[in-house]
């Protein structure tokens, strides 16, 4: 394995060995390493210091279930902290099979201009763009799909992220030409700083991912997959109702942010809902289970088309359903689905934008739950006028323009789905992950909410600071590994799945791999990001919700009542901690030089 | 005394002799101190795994035993995120 380094100011592109440190890292906890070793943490995220990040995950690439994701990590224009924003697609596994183990994209090139970047076996081409520039993304795939082949791989930017907007993403192909996002954080915008348009990935001829035990490995894999199956959640409720099956539950639970998180409930919440979505897209000849890589055992994803049949957008997912819905008060499915296709294509994020509309709709630029005058807003992005640019810089900027103190986010980034004052324990994530509000940096809905992985109840404190703590640590891990969040569901409830994923990473690399190391490994991102978010100027303050969380939320009228001494508790031990984590056998000492000599790959 | 009841993702009344069979959203009537357990047993709810429930929006167990004008929801095993 390798890392390749494009640097954009001379237009250069070498291959560099992966220094011992992070030989055993991926996903996350690779991108957070090389970020903040190389990254100086008060550049300016659109300037010359910056770097971006893309890593396979430790197993992306094998025959591992669910292990095609890719993390992308920059220092984050959007939080002013560190990123990463993992996506699936079939970038991950491509990469890996290329035997790029990162790929970090740095420098800047001449003022205006464009490059695209093609990763094949046995080249790395940096040529100047000029045809795509301006185009969506789905132009974009489909033309390069045309020049290369329906199997390539494609890592690419719309307009949003052209603009340099601070809620534009970085988009990928899946292996069925459908879009998925490394949605939070802005991460598009520095992919445009770096004149990046797109990258095409040809594995063609690649031989496979070295695996050190490949039969243990066969076995482990054989075991996970079952259990994924076996397992209610990943096994029938996201196959069929993908993730918007938790429109009604949430709504159910009263912490359904509804018109800019002021209810939990809304009252449109069924003719949003995953029951409803799966009715429209079985009567219209779409499809309710799909997969945004080969190798997903779960298959979230689903494919929507309009009434008349036609394709309007694929992976509808539950968080953009409820931002184009709920925190819009808009209750037309139909509506909120050509508001996803429209982001897809422009490539900005779903969460990030509907609750900058909700701002704006606070702000009285335009009437809560006029669904139509939302899709104009996401025309204006596209064109990049006055009005799009601030709406596609999110929900903080988006607010300041418009006099609006209601603004959910926290370090910035908006607040997704899960209302903090019912989803107590997701509110402790949104105040201390290191991303942002991110609701995936450690999901204790499934606690609070779904019954899986025991019970913490979601409306009173006790309890919900440990659950955030533990499933941020976990997260850490199984982002760096390189498999779907969703395998979690899973990995809480049965033993042998989680099992399973230690033996899968004990038989790629050859070495012991318990569950303490997989701690170990989250406890080291964790510790990595914070710590790189502190010398950035994010320190503790940031670490709040926003003072409008004191109100009561309807129906079960509780506050955000967290102090900040408590929300300090999270994190305290890790803070205090040095840097090296208890996995020691897969950690490296810290006194590697810095960057390896580079050679040239022509 | 009255309960609204409220079935998702895939579940529904399943008890032919009810006149909400076959429904998802309805109101019924049931015995005073009728426990949730027998209301899931009434609509013919039992499936192979536990079921989620909620009383007016809070998570309960099975052993709840329900009030007038409770609005249940009950939903099989889901995720997302
Ligand atoms: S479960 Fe969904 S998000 Fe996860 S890998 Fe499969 S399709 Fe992608």
């Amino acid at each position: 394995m390798k890392i390749v380094r494009v640097n954009m100011t001379n237009l250069s592109v070498k291959t560099e060995e992966v220094p011992q440190k992070w030989a055993n890292l991926g996903g996350r906890a690779l991108t957070s390493a090389i970020v903040a070793q190389e990254v100086d943490p008060v550049c300016h995220p659109l300037g010359k210091k910056n770097k971006l990040v893309f890593a396979p995950g430790i197993l992306s690439g094998t025959a591992a279930p669910n292990s095609g994701r890719m993390s992308v990590g920059a220092k984050s224009p959007l939080t002013g902290g560190i990123k990463e924003s993992n996506s699936g697609g079939s970038a991950a596994q491509k990469l890996a099979r290329l035997g790029i183990k990162a790929l970090i994209i740095e420098g800047l090139p001449e003022q205006g201009k464009y490059y695209s970047l093609h990763l094949s076996k046995d080249e790395a081409k940096l040529q100047e763009e000029t045809d795509l520039v301006g185009k969506g993304n789905y132009e974009v795939i489909d033309t390069l799909s045309r020049r290369h082949g329906k199997n390539i791989g494609v890592i690419t930017i719309g307009q949003a992220g052209e603009y340099k907007m601070l809620a534009a993403n970085i988009s990928i192909k899946d292996y069925h030409g459908y879009i998925r996002s490394a949605g939070r954080g802005g991460l598009g915008a520095v992919m445009a700083s770096k004149g990046l348009k797109y990258i095409t990935l040809d594995d063609t001829g690649t031989p496979p991912v070295p695996i050190a035990e490949p039969e243990k490995f066969r076995q482990a894999a054989k075991t996970f997959a079952q259990a994924l199956k076996e397992h209610p959640v990943t096994g029938q409720g996201l196959p069929t109702y993908g993730t918007n099956v938790l429109v009604n539950i949430i709504n159910e639970a009263g912490g359904l942010p509804t018109q800019n998180f002021r209810r939990g409930r809304f009252a449109g919440a069924n003719k949003i809902s995953g029951e409803t979505m799966y009715e429209y897209i079985t009567t219209r000849k779409g499809k309710p289970t799909h997969n945004c890589h080969a190798g997903c055992v779960i298959s979230c994803s689903q494919v929507y088309n309009d009434e008349s049949g036609n394709f309007v957008t694929a992976g509808f997912e539950y968080e953009t359903i409820w931002g184009f819905g709920a925190v819009c008060c808009v209750d037309d499915l139909d509506i909120i689905a050509q508001a996803d296709r429209i982001c897809d294509d422009i490539g900005i994020d779903t969460i990030e934008t509907a609750v900058a509309i909700a701002t704006a709709m606070e702000g009285g630029v335009l009437p809560f739950g006029d669904g139509q005058k939302m899709l104009a807003i996401l025309e204006e992005i596209k064109k990049g006028t006055y009005l799009g640019r601030i709406i596609g810089c999110g929900a903080s900027v988006t607010g300041k323009v418009f006099g609006v103190s209601r603004v959910a986010v926290v370090k910035d980034q908006a607040i997704p789905a899960y209302d903090p004052r019912a989803v107590k324990g997701q509110g402790v994530t949104y105040a201390t992950t290191p991303m942002g509000a991110d609701h995936t940096a450690g999901y204790a809905v499934t606690s609070n909410i779904l019954n899986v992985g025991g019970h913490v109840g979601p409306l009173a404190k006790e309890g919900n600071i440990e659950l955030s703590k533990n499933l941020q640590i976990a997260t850490a891990g199984i982002d760096s590994a390189g498999l779907c969040v969703f395998v979690a569901f899973s990995m809480l409830d049965k033993p042998e799945a989680m099992d399973a994923v230690n033996q899968l990473l004990e038989a790629i690399s050859g070495k012991e791999f318990t569950y303490d190391h997989m701690l170990g490994l989250g406890r080291f991102v964790l510790k990595t990001e914070i710590d790189f978010n502190r010398a950035a100027g994010l320190t503790e303050v940031s670490d709040r919700l926003p003072e409008f969380f004191e109100e009561e939320i309807p129906p079960h009228n509780t506050t955000w009542d967290f102090t900040p001494d408590e929300l300090q508790q999270v994190f305290a031990d890790l803070k205090e901690e040095v840097k090296s984590p208890p996995a020691e056998v897969w950690m490296a000492p810290e006194d590697e030089p810095r960057t390896r000599p580079t050679v040239e790959l022509h | 005394m009255k309960l609204e009841v409220h079935l998702f993702a895939g579940l529904f009344c399943n008890n032919e002799e009810l006149d909400c069979f076959g429904e998802t959203d309805f109101e019924m009537e049931v015995p005073e101190n009728t426990t949730l357990n027998e209301l899931v047993k009434l609509l013919n709810l039992e499936l192979p795994y536990e079921l989620i429930y909620m009383i007016n929006g809070k998570r309960c167990d099975k052993s709840y035993c329900l009030k007038d004008k409770d609005r249940v929801g009950i939903f099989p095993p889901i995720g997302g995120g």
